[in-house]
């Protein structure tokens, strides 16, 4: 077998079986699971979190790993990083592993600062020397200056989170496994912790990233892979994937016809105004047909978003709308939206503001594809999302 | 290969989407990974890991005493409460020979053995639960967990060796010459330790009753182990009336070392040196008798009795290391 390079992630067929328990094992139970792991033959039930699962990644590579919860993401993280081990197939990874699974994990709250940075630096595999030398830059990105002599259970939740990234994220590994570490954290020390993983991913680390947040996916991954069901859905450019995971969760959460509100959206069309495919810089026609059961004074919005979260922009009308079923038309000019699929948001609130019912809840109705250029990212190794398409005229002397 | 092959390589420049029907419900039995540990390769990494067994040991030791105001005092006082204990009860109850040593010194040297023992199997049979969120996140060798506790448990019962020394002073006693032995007796214990400490710590995991039993265990074993009592209590010619049959005989063959056993009387019965049987399975009984015999009567090892225990701890330690590394595929899993 030829030598891979410092840094190669290969997972070749991997699988991965849990046991799957009814109840808690009685005695008798674990005494024929424990005969059974004695004599490495088990025939007890299980299920299967991880099937097939096959992905490389060479050198300097970064790949996100999305999917919901209990798709198995984290599983394939802690085979790749030799916590645990596969069921079958083959998992080879060269070179130190830097394994940001769960960043309070190694952290002893009885001591201080000080003591919980020699010692998880040093589970984590860096030398005590290496650590001197970096211990006040470990404490100077973790903020935590003079709290740093004192006993760990007298930090905050974030005092904690922010030690356990900081010592992580001054290892200097060949792979770096991020895994779902930054949800907690406020926006400041986030944004600092993407800027680091994009320092240690430019200076040549492998980048194996787990999240949620699909905007810190597509900004710090080049490659995706999505496992939904135990089983690699879709892989490759990270857009794409997760462009395909958002269709996917949107066709789940079931762009239902909201029957909450006083104003029912009984239609929704979209169209671009010349009549051809919605393209970026096109306008756009939106048509909705409504039923009120009376009339209304309201403020009328309609927003757009990439995926279910919070809307890119949103346009707002101000009128009276008659009771019974009722059109409502908006072109959207000059559409700033790059090739992907979009939700629309239509929402309707009364001037007087929060009270009873709402009108119209905030919620999207349909989704669309826009065609045209994809959005440019940075000449670096991290791409930064750039959701917006704006037309520019250039010119050079 | 059949049905799987390599068609999603998720590096791709373009995407992928993976037809999940194409999978087959079970891996092919030729994926099926199978967890071997050799043994040269698995010394081999926990000697490159040992700074963080050094480490885990100083988180655990700093970590013990960080709140009790006594301190490292701790360390001591246990010891020192069961030598009063035994000083207390057995000096009014009983009176074991033991010659013209001071109870208090004797029972001591017992107590020190013994306690190191206990709060190993104590502490390092619970190792690994103890220490789930490092195992179930941080990968390095498992083993460093057992053999961290009992580092910090020789740390401990280096401390309880103050009080012994005192004891020396209020005796007006010297060490022996023959204390020079005591490193080989306290080396067959702690190959003794980490064997049971290594097996304990990996079995426990899966059965979490076993958790139950240990304090059981420890209080037995103190009572069970040449603590209190002298070794020589233990019969060098214990007699077994056989039947009149050969087939009698074949009963020494079948313990371990029975080489050792001294078949008296051939026709009739066996006789078996049970102290050499005991401390077979139990090496701590020649580690005390011979740190007894050494620190302070000045005798020689008893080489039988050294040899006998040694080759028991090391049988000890094969098969620990050996079950533990069998378990470790699912240390993480079920911690």
């Amino acid at each position: 077998m030829p030598i891979l390079p410092d840094g190669t992630i290969e997972v070749e067929h991997v699988w991965k079986k849990f046991r799957a328990d009814k109840t808690v094992p009685k005695f008798y139970d674990q005494v024929r699971r424990f005969g059974s792991s004695i004599t490495s033959g088990s025939r007890h039930d299980y299920r299967w979190v991880l099937k097939d699962v096959t992905l490389e990644v060479p050198p300097g590579g970064t790949l996100a790993l999305i999917g919901i919860n209990g798709s198995g993401k984290t599983t394939l993280l802690k085979i790749i990083s030799q916590v645990t081990y596969q069921s079958a197939g083959r998992c080879s990874v060269q070179g130190r592993i830097g394994a940001l699974l769960s960043v309070t994990s190694g952290i002893h709250p009885e001591l201080t600062g000080k003591e919980n940075i020699y010692l998880y630096g040093a589970v984590m595999g860096m030398g005590r020397q290496t650590i001197k030398t970096k211990f006040d830059e470990i404490v100077e990105f973790a903020g935590l200056s003079d709290a740093v002599n004192r006993q760990v259970k007298f930090y905050s939740m974030g005092m904690m989170m922010r030690l356990g990234f900081s010592i992580a994220a001054f290892l200097e590994p060949d792979i770096l496994l991020v895994d779902e570490v930054l949800s907690v954290g406020d926006a400041n020390f986030q944004q600092k912790c993407l800027k680091r993983i994009g320092e240690i991913v430019r200076a040549g680390t492998t980048l194996l990233y787990v999240s949620h947040d699909l905007a810190s996916v597509e900004a710090s991954c080049e490659k995706a892979v999505w496992l939904a069901d135990a089983v690699v859905q879709a892989s490759g450019p990270t857009r794409d994937v997760v462009g395909k995971y958002r269709a996917a969760v949107e066709q789940n959460a079931a762009l239902t016809t909201s029957t909450e509100g006083v104003v029912q959206v009984l239609k929704c069309e979209i169209e671009a105004s010349d009549g051809g495919q919605v393209r970026s810089e096109c306008d756009l026609d939106v048509r909705l047909t409504l039923n009120s059961p009376e009339p209304n004074e309201a403020n009328f919005f309609i927003g757009v978003s990439q995926g279910s979260a919070f809307p890119m922009f949103i346009v707002r009308y101000s009128g009276s709308f008659p009771a019974g079923d009722f059109e409502v038309t908006c072109r959207l000019h000059h559409l700033p939206l790059a090739k992907g699929r979009y939700s629309l948001w239509p929402a309707m609130s009364g001037h007087a503001g929060g009270k009873g019912k709402p009108l119209l809840p905030w919620r999207p109705v349909m989704s669309f594809d826009v065609m045209g250029p994809d959005s440019y990212s940075l000449p670096e190794g991290v791409m930064v999302m750039s959701p917006v398409y704006v037309g520019a005229d250039w010119e050079v002397n | 290969m059949p049905a799987v092959t390599a068609t999603q390589t998720s590096f791709g420049d373009t995407l992928v989407e993976n037809d999940a029907s194409t999978i087959p419900d079970e891996p092919p039995d030729e994926l099926v990974y199978h967890h071997r540990a050799r043994l040269v390769d698995s010394l081999r990494s926990l000697w490159a890991h040992r700074e963080i067994i050094y480490t885990l040991a100083e988180r655990d030791f700093r970590a013990q005493y960080k709140q009790a105001s006594l301190g490292v005092l701790w360390a001591v006082i246990g010891p020192v409460a069961y030598l009063i204990l035994f000083v207390v009860v057995f000096s009014h109850v009983t009176t074991f020979e033991v010659g013209n040593l001071p109870y208090p010194l004797y029972a001591f040297v017992g107590i020190l053995c013994w306690s190191f023992f206990a709060s190993t199997l104590g502490n390092g049979g619970q190792a690994l639960l103890s220490n789930k969120a490092l195992l179930a996140k941080t990968q390095f060798p498992r083993e460093c967990f057992p053999l961290e506790t009992m580092l910090v448990n020789a740390l401990n019962t280096l401390m309880s060796w103050v009080p012994l020394i005192l004891l020396f002073i209020i005796f007006g006693r010297m060490p022996a010459l023959q204390t020079l032995w005591v490193p080989l007796f306290i080396l067959i214990e702690l190959v003794f330790a980490a064997g049971v400490a290594l097996a304990v710590s990996s079995v426990i995991i899966q059965m979490r009753d076993l958790m139950q039993i240990l304090p059981l265990i420890t209080s037995l074993g103190l009572f069970a182990t040449p603590v209190i009592w002298p070794y020589s209590r233990i019969p060098t010619n214990f007699h077994i009336s056989g039947g009149h049959h050969v087939a009698a005989v074949k009963l020494p063959g079948r313990l371990p070392g029975h080489f050792h056993v001294i078949a008296a009387h051939w026709v009739g019965g066996v006789t078996i040196n049970l102290q050499m049987v005991y401390g077979f399975f139990n090496p701590l009984g020649p580690v005390i008798q011979g740190a007894r015999a050494t620190m302070l009567l000045g005798h020689s090892p008893n080489w039988d009795l050294t040899g006998i225990a040694a080759l028991g701890a090391v049988l000890y330690l094969m098969f620990g290391y050996r079950i533990f590394k069998r378990l470790e595929v699912n240390f993480a899993d079920i911690a």
